[in-house]
């Protein structure tokens, strides 16, 4: 048995009471004994005995399964009682036992993968989600959008000749014309699409309209907007509500965008099948010139397109423009009582619900 | 009694911080690199570690506090909040959408409100949960602090008693304030000894009423302004030379908005803090805080000096700055009995401020 103390420094709380003890310790090999004026604690075995990090150049240690209980040393322990402890631990046990570097090495590489998986996610998670699933989620989330559908006789022949010359073989539930004044036409979840009043109204001929709404059917038939909403929602659970900004979480529909790559490919689709009704891609061509001009121009635009969800508006204005053949017959996708149809639906529908603002837009 | 530990007897304080910025760079950095290479997930140990620092260099009479929390409670915490508040926020975020999509307004406003009472409910449950975390984590000679109530109650109260603050025109925001800080330090104990808060409010008013009153001084201000400069009111006209009443009125709304009304608001809290501190007790121990708006304005004024100038890395010092900025004025007299200092029997909660920090509050 060896023996140190007892010596001011070394001490000694009990767990018990805030009274300091200065004990002296004697040890063998299987474990440590206080010896104090009460009497003696102990024998401990040595694995009982857990290092305390952190502690400012002294040396602390608890026991384990006593809380409060701590022996402490004002600087290293002796050398004959600290071959029997075990180190504290520093970053982690994992990170201790790895190293910094290592550790640190590891784990860049793993989070690395991370955000690659999870950026990739959404789009190999959503070709598997059931159509029947969408079709139920974009029932919940649109509803009849409270009775703001515009529909007429005329409307509803009209579009259905747009959807037949468009998106035939697209399963498509739904497009309806939207009583808001907003220049914009969005796809929903469950192969339902928008096209909003605002957007009809500023386009000057239906050939706008059906560039626009080949487009949109783009994102149907890609299940671009299954791909959007598994990721907002993987986005909101992992930052949406926990960043102790509650009210700044992100918001809405419209705020669900999509990749630049699948607008691309949305526009793509778009041209080919206006290409493939005969309809001319030079109003749709205009009509992006329009839209860029109304979000700031393309020097705006440019600036802020690596952001921007949505291409260039001058390059998809070309895109469309280059599609055209010269000396090639088009015909309008639309007659023009029909696009009259569409115009006024809005004002002719006798029981949709008024024009304005639904709240959140 | 021969344990009795008097205190300011030899003319020191009975909180001091002997850390140092150095001492605590090299485990700031290693923090923070390693939170980023673990997307985050690191940051419950990495604030351990910075409190087992923070605390271990924290001295109360003649020995260092210890912090005893561990990262697992904290991530722990995290876990369960992201499972009770997760539902009620994706509802917030699509739930809520969809109704006023589908036309129920009403509807969507009703749940919103019965959301917003839950979220506030939360908050004044996660004010009194932290403070029970970080008491029963606080050791000193061994023995912690600790509470046996749950808060339960606390969260009915931190809304009643800010909805009646807030109910005449906020003009008894302080009382709640006060008498929420005083009923949650009343539920607290270190060892076997209870905390009593009995802070009172009156004092507070002098101050608030200043706060108070500001905006709408302001109004008046702003509207009187062209008079005293033009003596009349002119039309601008397009391409006119804007006049100097104009010119200043721009300067003087800005600036009294950033930077008068924020400085109000300090010296409020400033007060507010000294006020709620000085009627805290705990056995015979009397503690004190007196930090002045100057101080609060200079640690303001460096926490934004800090971030700026280094570019935003400067912000891992923050939690070192505010630690030291608070022990250095607190103080405490009075004396206490190691022997009758025995340990708390309180109930040690397995998991950390989830709550509170999803809310993202502050210590005190």
């Amino acid at each position: 048995m060896t023996s140190i103390g007892p010596d001011e420094g070394i001490w000694h709380f009990d767990g018990i009471s805030a009274t300091r003890h200065h004990p002296r310790l004697d040890w063998t090999a299987d474990g440590f004994a206080l010896v104090l004026e009460e009497g003696t604690s102990g024998l401990h075995p040595w694995s009982d005995l857990v290092p305390l990090g952190g502690t400012g150049g002294r040396s602390i240690y608890g026991l384990r399964g006593v809380n409060g209980w701590r022996l402490a040393f004002a600087g290293p322990p002796p050398a004959p009682f600290a071959v029997h402890l075990p180190l504290p631990a520093r970053y982690g046990r994992w990170i201790d036992r790895l190293g910094l570097w290592w550790a640190l090495g590891l784990f860049a590489g793993l989070a690395a993968l991370v955000v690659l998986i999870a950026l990739r996610a959404p789009a190999w998670i959503a070709p598997h989600v059931p159509i029947a699933w969408e079709q139920k989620l974009g029932d919940a989330m649109v509803g009849d959008l409270g009775g703001r559908l515009c529909e007429t006789p005329g409307s509803r022949a009209a579009i259905e000749k747009l959807r037949r010359q468009l998106g035939a073989d697209v399963p498509i539930r739904q497009i309806g014309i939207a009583n808001v004044p907003m220049i914009n036409a969005v796809a929903m979840p469950g192969g339902r699409i928008l096209l909003f009043d605002g957007l009809i109204r500023e386009a000057k001929s239906p050939d706008e309209i059906a560039g626009v709404l080949a487009h949109e059917i783009g994102h149907v038939r890609n299940r671009d907007t299954m791909t959007a909403l598994v990721r907002q929602l993987g986005l909101s659970v992992l930052l949406g509500g926990f960043d102790g900004n509650v009210g700044g979480a992100i918001n809405g529909l419209l705020a669900m965008s999509y990749s630049r790559e699948a607008e691309r490919a949305a526009d793509l689709y778009s041209i080919g099948a206006i290409r493939a009704a005969g309809i001319s891609p030079l109003p749709t061509a205009v009509f992006f010139d329009k839209l860029g001009k109304l979000s700031g121009g393309e020097r705006a635009e440019r600036a802020m397109s690596w952001m921007a969800s949505h291409p260039v508006s001058a390059e998809r204005k070309a895109a469309f423009e280059q599609s055209a053949v010269k000396g090639k017959r088009y015909v309008p996708s639309l007659s023009a009582a029909e696009w009259r149809a569409v115009v006024n639906a809005c004002r002719e529908d006798p029981d949709v619900k008024k024009a304005g603002p639904i709240f959140g837009f | 009694m021969g344990e009795g530990l008097p205190m300011a007897d030899d003319g020191k304080r009975a909180f001091g911080f002997s850390g140092t910025w150095r001492d605590y760079a090299p485990i700031a950095f290693t923090n923070l690199l390693l939170t980023i290479v673990t997307l985050g997930v690191y940051r419950f140990r990495a604030t351990t570690r910075t409190r087992r620092y923070l605390w271990s260099r924290t001295r109360f009479v003649d020995e260092p506090l210890e912090w005893g929390g561990t990262g697992l409670e904290l991530l722990i915490g995290f876990l369960i909040v992201l499972v009770v508040l997760g539902p009620p926020f994706l509802f917030l975020n699509f739930g809520m959408q969809a109704l006023i999509f589908q036309g129920h307004v009403a509807l969507a406003f009703g749940i919103g409100f019965v959301a917003f009472a839950i979220i506030l409910y939360m908050s004044g449950l996660a004010s009194f949960r932290m403070l029970r975390y970080r008491l029963s984590q606080t050791w000193w000679h061994g023995i912690r602090g600790g509470s046996n109530d749950k808060g339960w109650a606390y969260g009915w109260s931190y809304i009643w008693r800010n909805f009646v603050g807030a109910f005449p025109a906020y003009l008894l925001m302080p009382w709640a304030m006060i008498s929420l800080w005083n009923e949650r330090w009343n539920a607290m104990s270190f060892g076997p000894f209870a905390f009593r808060g009995e802070a009172e409010s009156g004092g507070l008013y002098k101050r608030f009423l200043i706060f108070y009153q500001l905006p709408f001084l302001l109004v008046i201000g702003a509207i009187a302004l062209p008079f005293l400069f033009d003596g009349r009111m002119k039309p601008v006209e397009p391409g006119s030379e804007p006049s100097t009443a104009l010119l200043l009125f721009f300067m003087v709304v800005p600036l009294t908005l950033f930077l008068i009304l924020p400085l109000i608001a300090l010296a409020f809290y400033s007060k507010f803090l000294r006020v709620a501190v000085d009627g805290l007790s705990l056995a015979t121990l009397d503690f004190r805080f007196t930090a002045r708006t100057k101080d609060w304005f200079k640690l303001v004024l460096g926490d934004v000096a800090l971030v700026i100038l280094t570019l935003g890395i400067g912000a891992i010092f923050l939690a070192y700055r505010h630690w030291k900025f608070f022990i250095d004025h607190l103080d405490a007299t009075g004396e206490i009995s190691l022997s009758e200092l025995t340990q708390s029997t309180t109930a040690a909660p397995g998991q950390g401020e989830g709550l509170a920090d999803a809310f993202d509050m502050g210590a005190f």
